[in-house]
């Protein structure tokens, strides 16, 4: 018996090499977010994650939002046992647990440390939007919130980075505006 | 990009154009090129999907619309509703029928009480026209200075000894 219809994709991203080149894409990020949540096991994560994807026979309208949602709780189900489902990014934040090395090539220590200073609700739906390319409306499905706060929680951590590259005391000169 | 994704395709330009502005401020680098997938990347995505097949054909996913899962839970408590509600109207049905069986035997009672009270009226009105009658006769006797006449009606003789017994009758006028 064939579960898919005839009008719908083989996959969720379509043909199976557009399929493939998602794969090739998505696997090493969702693997370094599993790890960002302090995942014992994030490559396992994130294989479960497509899997889950795939197994479902209704079509998915957000199959990267789905993957993203889907490591998210994964990897806090694994954490819940130390009752520490702080957001961080302390862990992906140190040098060496980025997951790939495109990530560490991206990731350079002063990224590190602007990203660091930023408060952890903020640097969250910074990190999906401008590190891991996602779109409000993704953003807004994987972390379970509106699109509205996610716009808002991204705009405060731009003026907490301008904050940064111009604090206010430095005596009316600003650099960045 | 090529994830099918709408949102991604048509994100809005005020949208490309924040997040190019907040690459520049945190400093990043320009995103890496996708890479092509590795031949182990694609045996790896090809043995998830094998996997996602194999789990679909053996554990279906079952598809529970909440509305099913709402009406098992509350299926009992209307059952348990409609029960008393049925019982509760057998009852106030039974209690109509008493209500009005003694309703009708209390209306039985006092007819029959208001009949007897006639009658012993009746026989009060008759007693005392009978009274007055006699007293009547008597005071009329006692006028004429008469004796009250009696009627002898002779008894035919028994067959036994003589008897000399006689049935007086009073006169009628």
């Amino acid at each position: 018996m064939d579960p898919q219809s005839p009008g719908q994709p083989e996959t969720p991203f379509g043909s199976t090499p557009a399929f493939h080149t998602a794969f090739a894409e998505l696997y090493p990020r969702l693997v370094s977010y599993a790890r960002r949540y302090g995942a014992t096991y994030p490559e396992d994560i994130a294989q479960e994650a497509f899997v889950i994807l795939m197994q479902r026979e209704e079509r998915v309208e957000h199959p990267t939002a789905f993957l993203y949602g889907t490591v998210r709780t994964l990897a806090l189900t694994e954490r819940r046992p130390m009752k520490n489902q702080n957001l961080s990014l302390e862990v992906v934040l140190e040098p060496g647990h980025a997951g790939s090395a495109a990530f560490e090539q991206v990731l350079n220590q002063e990224v590190r440390e602007r990203m660091k200073l930023l408060s952890p609700t903020f640097r969250e739906a910074l990190w999906l939007f401008v590190v891991e390319g996602l779109a409000i409306k993704e953003i807004s499905e994987i972390l379970s919130i509106p699109e509205a706060t996610v716009k808002t929680r991204i705009h405060r951590a731009k003026a907490q980075l301008r904050e940064q590259l111009n604090p206010p005391s430095a005596g009316g000169v600003h650099v960045l505006v | 990009m090529s994830w099918s994704d709408p949102d991604r395709r048509f994100e809005p330009a005020e949208d490309v154009a924040l997040r190019s502005e907040l690459r520049e401020l945190l400093g990043l680098s320009e995103a890496p090129a996708m890479p092509e997938p590795t031949p182990e990347l694609r045996n790896l995505a090809e043995d998830l999907r094998r996997e996602a097949e194999r789990r679909r054909r053996t554990y279906p996913f079952r598809r529970r619309p909440s509305w099913q899962l709402m009406a098992a839970a509350v299926l009992p408590f209307v059952l348990g509703l409609g029960g008393a509600g049925a019982w509760g109207l057998a009852q106030k049905h039974r209690a109509d029928e008493l209500s009005q069986a003694v309703a009708q035997k209390d209306a039985d009672m006092q007819r029959v009480a208001s009949e007897a009270a006639a009658s012993q009226a009746e026989l009060a009105r008759e007693r005392a026209t009978r009274e007055q009658v006699q007293q009547q006769l008597v005071l009329a006797n006692a006028k004429l200075g008469q004796k009250p006449s009696y009627l002898v009606v002779p008894v035919p003789k028994p067959l036994g000894p003589e008897s000399t017994e006689t049935l007086r009758v009073k006169a009628g006028h």
